[in-house]
């Protein structure tokens, strides 16, 4: 296992069988090597999503490692650790220690999270809440400036993307620069959290933020590219400064020799702890598509939502399209809002090349690189009993 | 000196060349399949690289189905009479078995009992080589051909059983290539496989006395 992020963050090792069936997986055709041939993955087109080190017949691919970083951070009594954990990970950490696909343990990865040391154990779901909330805001001023309202005219084009997924961003970049003014310009739950714990969070636990560590527990593998670009320096510090995955943690767990399932329930610590379902579900296709509408409906609407469900956007279909009519009590009509949620980037150059003729009708499209969403992210758990 | 007089044609012609394609084929694709799945560079490198050497294993695995395949096709009755000759196991070739026909040195055989056409060892091999040979063409046309649609767990078990059957096959053949070309007791056969088919009638009436008792009854 790598230790240092140089050459990308997903990496073939000797152990590669040349079987050819990763070059099917990855979605940007950085994998090469022929059927016979060890596979090379070029770390230019490698959007770091993991896929293949998940769907890899021989265990072969490897993704860079920053628990030895975490260790040692851990075990230095002058600095203070705080870690928070994406809504994905609590339904899948389980698996690792034999518990059935999608039990929540939650309260006992607290638990675990603090027996390992961490000083302060937050959780992602506060900063997805962040990150929806200017999300749904950019997306409703978007709607108004393409609607020719008065005071919206520096907003971005619409369709919107959205802009949590790291392998979608660099996929985007990299091969569609022209979309990037499409992409909204809120940062991920995982970036969010970085800034806030570094200046709010730091002030309220009176600690100097160049002494403190954040760590991420992610399902994810381009979490870790995307903690390392060089412009998420929000807070005047790198604001994540390491990122696990769920595997990762779970060995750290059995590293320890902490018994997790007999672990007694923890909570979050509590003041960044609190956030809504809409921060739940940012995990599983379509979720992020789905918060976004309950927080553009209620603004636009400026009434409760009875029934928070958008059904419409959810299920494994790699492109799903809805329309949800959303009344703007300002301007005193209906608007139907056409969306659309793409889950796999495979699927995704059609749905972007109409935007970038002109051709789309959406005005809001959801890109999630893993199939059926973060919940299948290249950073969990690996049954191979289940493909 | 034996009153047993001339030679007898064991395998004909068509046989021998199936023989010959198996074995010229079954040498390369051990070789490259080694070659690869070790990463041994000095072999997959007589085959110009790895992935060479991969394409030559596979047209080489072609080879290594469409011949026996053709030969089936045009020589069913004899091949129907050996799989006959190879599935039927008598007293007597339990009682070979249990001296291994005297072909091993601590085992001392006066007279080891009467034979068919293949000996109770020839028999099981070759029961073994046809299940060897079709586990391997089972999971290697699938490891080749739809390695992109396989679930990756299929795909695992494929490599796995491909290779460790491979190695199997490999162990045989190697005895094989002993008994018939190396043991002083049994290297005459060699030529009649490689060669010109025939074997001398006193070895065959010694080593293979049901069947030449047969044949001489057909005479």
């Amino acid at each position: 296992m790598s230790t240092v992020i140089a050459e990308g963050v997903i990496h073939v090792t000797n152990d590669c069988k040349a079987c050819d069936h990763c070059t099917s997986i990855c979605p940007t055709g950085a994998i090469s090597g022929m059927l016979g041939q060890k596979h090379h993955i070029d770390p230019r087109l490698c959007v770091n999503c993991g896929q293949c080190l998940i769907n890899c017949p021989f265990g072969a691919i490897s993704d860079a490692s920053s628990v030895e970083m975490v260790r040692q951070a851990l075990n230095d009594s002058t600095k203070i650790v705080v870690v928070q954990e994406a809504p994905a990970v609590r339904v899948a950490l389980g698996e690792e220690f034999g518990l059935a696909p999608g039990t929540n343990v939650k309260n006992k990865m607290y638990a675990a999270l603090r027996k390992l040391g961490f000083d302060r154990v937050y959780d992602t779901e506060f900063t997805a809440d962040l990150t929806i909330m200017e999300e749904g805001t950019e997306l409703i001023h978007r709607v108004f400036n393409a609607l020719g309202v008065e005071g919206f005219e520096s907003s971005g084009p619409l369709p919107q993307f959205t802009s949590c997924c790291p392998a979608w961003i660099k996929y985007a970049e990299d091969k569609y620069p022209h979309i990037l003014p499409h992409i909204s310009s809120a940062k991920s739950p995982q970036q969010m959290f970085g800034p806030v714990a570094k200046t709010y969070g730091a002030m309220k636990l009176n600690v100097d933020p160049e002494d403190m560590i954040v760590v991420s527990v992610m399902p994810c593998t381009a979490k870790k590219y995307e903690c390392d670009r060089p412009e998420m320096i929000a807070s005047g510090f790198k604001d994540v400064d390491y990122v696990i995955t769920t595997r990762e943690l779970a060995e750290m767990i059995k590293a320890d020799g902490i018994d997790f399932l007999n672990l007694a329930d923890e909570d979050a610590d509590k003041f960044i702890g609190l956030s809504t379902g809409a921060a739940t579900i940012f995990g599983a296709t379509g979720g992020v598509m789905e918060a976004a509408l309950r927080t553009a409906y209620e603004i636009l609407s400026e009434e409760k939502l009875d029934k928070v469900e958008f059904e419409a956007v959810r299920g494994l279909a790699p492109v799903r399209e809805a329309t949800v009519e959303i009344p703007v009590k300002a301007l005193g009509t209906k608007l139907p809002v056409h969306v659309c949620v793409v889950t796999g980037l495979k699927y995704v150059d059609s749905v972007i090349e109409d935007v970038l003729a002109g051709r789309s009708t959406y005005h809001f499209i959801e890109v999630m690189n893993c199939p059926g969403g973060c919940i299948n992210g290249g950073g969990q758990p690996i049954r191979r009993d289940t493909y | 000196m034996s009153e047993i007089k001339g030679k007898v044609l064991k395998h004909d012609q068509q046989t021998r060349m199936m023989h010959w394609v198996h074995l010229i084929c079954f040498i390369i694709l051990g070789l490259t399949g080694i070659a690869f799945y070790w990463d041994i560079n000095i072999i997959s490198n007589i085959f110009g690289g790895p992935a060479n050497a991969s394409l030559v294993h596979r047209w080489t695995g072609v080879l290594f189905l469409t011949g026996p395949t053709i030969y089936i096709l045009l020589n069913f009755e004899r091949f129907s009479r050996f799989i006959d000759t190879i599935s039927t196991f008598t007293k007597n070739d339990i009682a070979w078995l249990k001296t291994m026909g005297g072909y091993v040195p601590f085992i001392k055989v006066e007279h080891a009992p009467p034979q068919d056409k293949y000996n109770a060892g020839q028999k099981i091999l070759g029961g073994l080589i046809i299940i060897g040979c079709l586990l391997i063409i089972l999971t290697g046309f699938p490891m080749w051909l739809w390695r992109y649609t396989l679930p990756a767990a299929f795909l695992s078990m494929c490599y796995n059983i491909h290779f460790w059957t491979a190695i199997i096959m490999i162990l045989l053949v190697g005895g094989h290539f002993f008994l018939a070309a190396i043991h002083p007791k049994s290297r005459v056969e060699f030529a009649s496989m490689m060669m010109d088919g025939y074997v001398d009638a006193e070895i065959t009436a010694h080593h293979n006395e049901s069947w030449f008792n047969e044949l001489q009854k057909v005479e």
